[in-house]
């Protein structure tokens, strides 16, 4: 029981973790705290359903997904964050900025949605159960846990192997000096926020399916949750981000089972609390000194 | 006359609490503090005061002071470890606050009823104590502004390294601030508790948290106007017409976007900053002429 309790959270985990990837790439790269991702999220949740219910095959939904909240996050950054990146009001002006356009986002789902719930066509993806070891395991959740696993692979071997990872770490350790060494920054802001979107929106279709519901307010749980992630993992982490989500995935799991659900929310809040103020460079005590948490 | 009064006369009761929930944001944001924990104080005062008046009878005045000295003594305990961390840390912080107020609220049924809420709590306070008490709070921000404390609040979040040189305690200012923005956050939670017959957790969640940044967004934090005039225009906008009440989350969104982008400062300060640079302009001028009418003679 507790095994099998275990195993979906490592599942839900893994999409936790894919959803705060992008939370903490945006971060990490042009040092806004992007509430809009939680919105963006829902988008891709919203795309890949009206993909999969006009009969596109799953993995046409989950590509458009991803572009379509890729091509949104940009849009964001053009609308929302352009102008504030050179401005003195930048800390603060940004995630106000990214709060309005989040509440743009979730209106035009509510609009468009009628506030009802979508579930995805009964036959996206074949379901079929088996048994590993006494445990069960879906057939979706072998299915996202390669993806997940593949797609982090991908962004690691980007930021890490290819000529863009150089220049988007160059920017996200100091944007001038690499403006100075010839790498474009507006250049990586865009890539660094497609990825992210697109992220957000695999990690949006995957719950939809997860759970069976696509509403315009799931943003704004799994944004929180990403609050809770993206800190106890290091703000700008990526390692840190996989692992806390995980970590968090399992305990949710585990607590829907033996707490009552508003005591888990205590707990995990006062986690992300105490995390920030004793740990604010994340539990892993990575050495993020440049992000600024503690005053000197 | 007298219909219009009627007819808007919960609406005006609403815009009175949201102006005092305005300031509560304010005075943090003023001193640099970027604390969205104004509805976690909020919560804590109304179900104080809510719970003190039902369950036990007590008069509107004590559970109002004690709903003020809760919001006060958490917001002391808030800014003791957050007057060290900084900037956008502060701000998730007091996020994970607001959480766990809510989360809290819902977990203790017995006391607080839950997602529920209490409903039937007497109505013990009139809109015209209301308008008192926001007098006195505007008064009191008034002062602060116009004080040593004000002028050092506006140093520590123009500049903090400016503000440490001046000899400026930057923690003992980001704690005031604390302290200040808890007081006034309590306390009109309390009233809100006291006049709206009934409170629910969702009251004091996310979304009310976003609403009251937009006050500020909205009007500016710079000055004592700023937050009625963003307060009035947001109230207000979804009774100018229908369709704004309809999309009312989208206009809001829209608008908070292009006002940071666009108008930084708030409506308020920014007419304010317009008319001293005209003001700076004409003064510029005539001292100009003067010194040709004095150089041709």
């Amino acid at each position: 029981m507790i095994a099998q309790q275990i195993l979906n959270g490592i599942i839900s985990g893994a999409v936790y973790a894919l959803f705060s990837l992008g939370f903490t790439l945006i971060f990490g790269v042009n040092k806004i705290l992007n509430l809009a991702h939680g919105g963006i999220f829902m988008a891709g949740a919203f795309i890949g359903f009206y993909a999969a219910a006009s009969g596109l095959p799953f993995w046409a939904a989950c590509l458009l997904a991803m572009v379509g909240a890729g091509i949104l996050a940009n849009l964001v950054d053009l609308f929302a964050f352009r102008r504030l990146r050179t401005s003195k009001h930048g800390e603060f002006g940004t995630m106000i900025a990214s709060i309005g356009a989040n509440m743009v986002l979730i209106s035009i789902a509510q609009q468009l949605s009628n506030t009802q719930d979508f579930r995805f066509p009964f036959d996206t993806i074949p379901i079929s159960f088996f048994r590993v070891a006494g445990l069960r395991l879906s057939t979706l959740q072998v299915a996202i846990v390669i993806l997940v696993g593949v797609l982090l692979i991908l962004l690691v071997l980007y930021l890490y192997k290819t000529s863009f990872g150089r220049q988007v770490r160059a920017v996200a350790g100091n944007d001038r000096a690499s403006m100075l060494l010839g790498v474009n920054p507006d250049k990586v802001y865009f890539q660094t926020f497609f990825i992210s979107g697109a992220l957000a929106g695999i990690a949006g279709v995957l719950i939809g399916l997860l759970f069976n519901s696509i509403n315009f307010l799931m943003g704004d749980t799994y944004l929180l949750r990403g609050f809770v992630i993206v800190i106890l993992g290091g703000l700008g982490s990526i390692p840190g981000a996989v692992i806390a989500g995980l970590c968090l995935g399992v305990f949710q799991s585990l607590a829907t089972s033996y707490l009552p659900s508003d005591l888990t929310e205590v707990i995990i809040y006062s986690l992300l609390f105490v995390g920030l103020v004793f740990r604010p460079n994340g539990l892993f005590g990575m050495d993020t000194s440049a992000i600024g948490a503690v005053r000197r | 006359m007298m219909d219009f009064l009627r007819d808007y006369h919960p609406l005006f009761d609403f815009f009175l609490l949201n102006v005092g929930f305005a300031f509560s944001q304010q005075i943090v944001l003023r001193a640099g503090v970027f604390s969205v924990a104004t509805v976690g104080f909020a919560g804590l005062g109304a179900y104080c005061s809510a719970i003190m008046v039902k369950n036990y009878g007590f008069g509107e005045i004590p559970a109002l002071l004690c709903s003020m000295a809760l919001g006060m003594v958490v917001g002391f305990l808030l800014s003791l470890p957050l007057a060290r961390v900084r900037g956008v840390y502060q701000a998730i912080a007091t996020l994970a606050f607001v959480q766990i107020v809510v989360a809290l609220v819902r977990h203790f049924e017995g006391l607080t009823g839950g997602a529920l809420g209490i409903d039937r709590i007497p109505r013990l306070i009139d809109t015209w104590q209301l308008l008192a008490i926001v007098g006195v709070v505007v008064y009191i921000i008034y002062a602060i502004g116009k004080s040593g404390v004000g002028r050092a609040f506006d140093t520590v979040r123009q500049d903090e390294t400016v503000g440490i040189a001046l000899g400026i305690s930057i923690r003992r200012y980001h704690t005031l601030a604390f302290v200040l923005s808890g007081a006034i956050g309590g306390l009109f939670g309390g009233m809100q508790a006291l006049t709206v017959y009934v409170i629910e957790p969702g009251l004091y969640g996310f979304n009310s948290m976003v609403t009251i940044l937009t006050f500020i967004v909205v009007g500016g934090r710079g000055s004592v106007l700023g937050p009625i005039i963003g307060t009035a225009v947001i109230v207000a906008l979804p009774e100018i017409s229908r369709p704004l009440a309809e999309y009312r989350q989208m206009v809001l969104g829209a608008l908070i976007v292009v006002m940071i982008n666009y108008l930084p400062n708030g409506l308020y300060d920014s007419l304010i900053l317009l008319v001293r640079q005209r003001r700076a302009v004409r003064l510029d001028k005539q001292a100009k002429e003067k010194v040709n009418a004095v150089a041709c003679a």
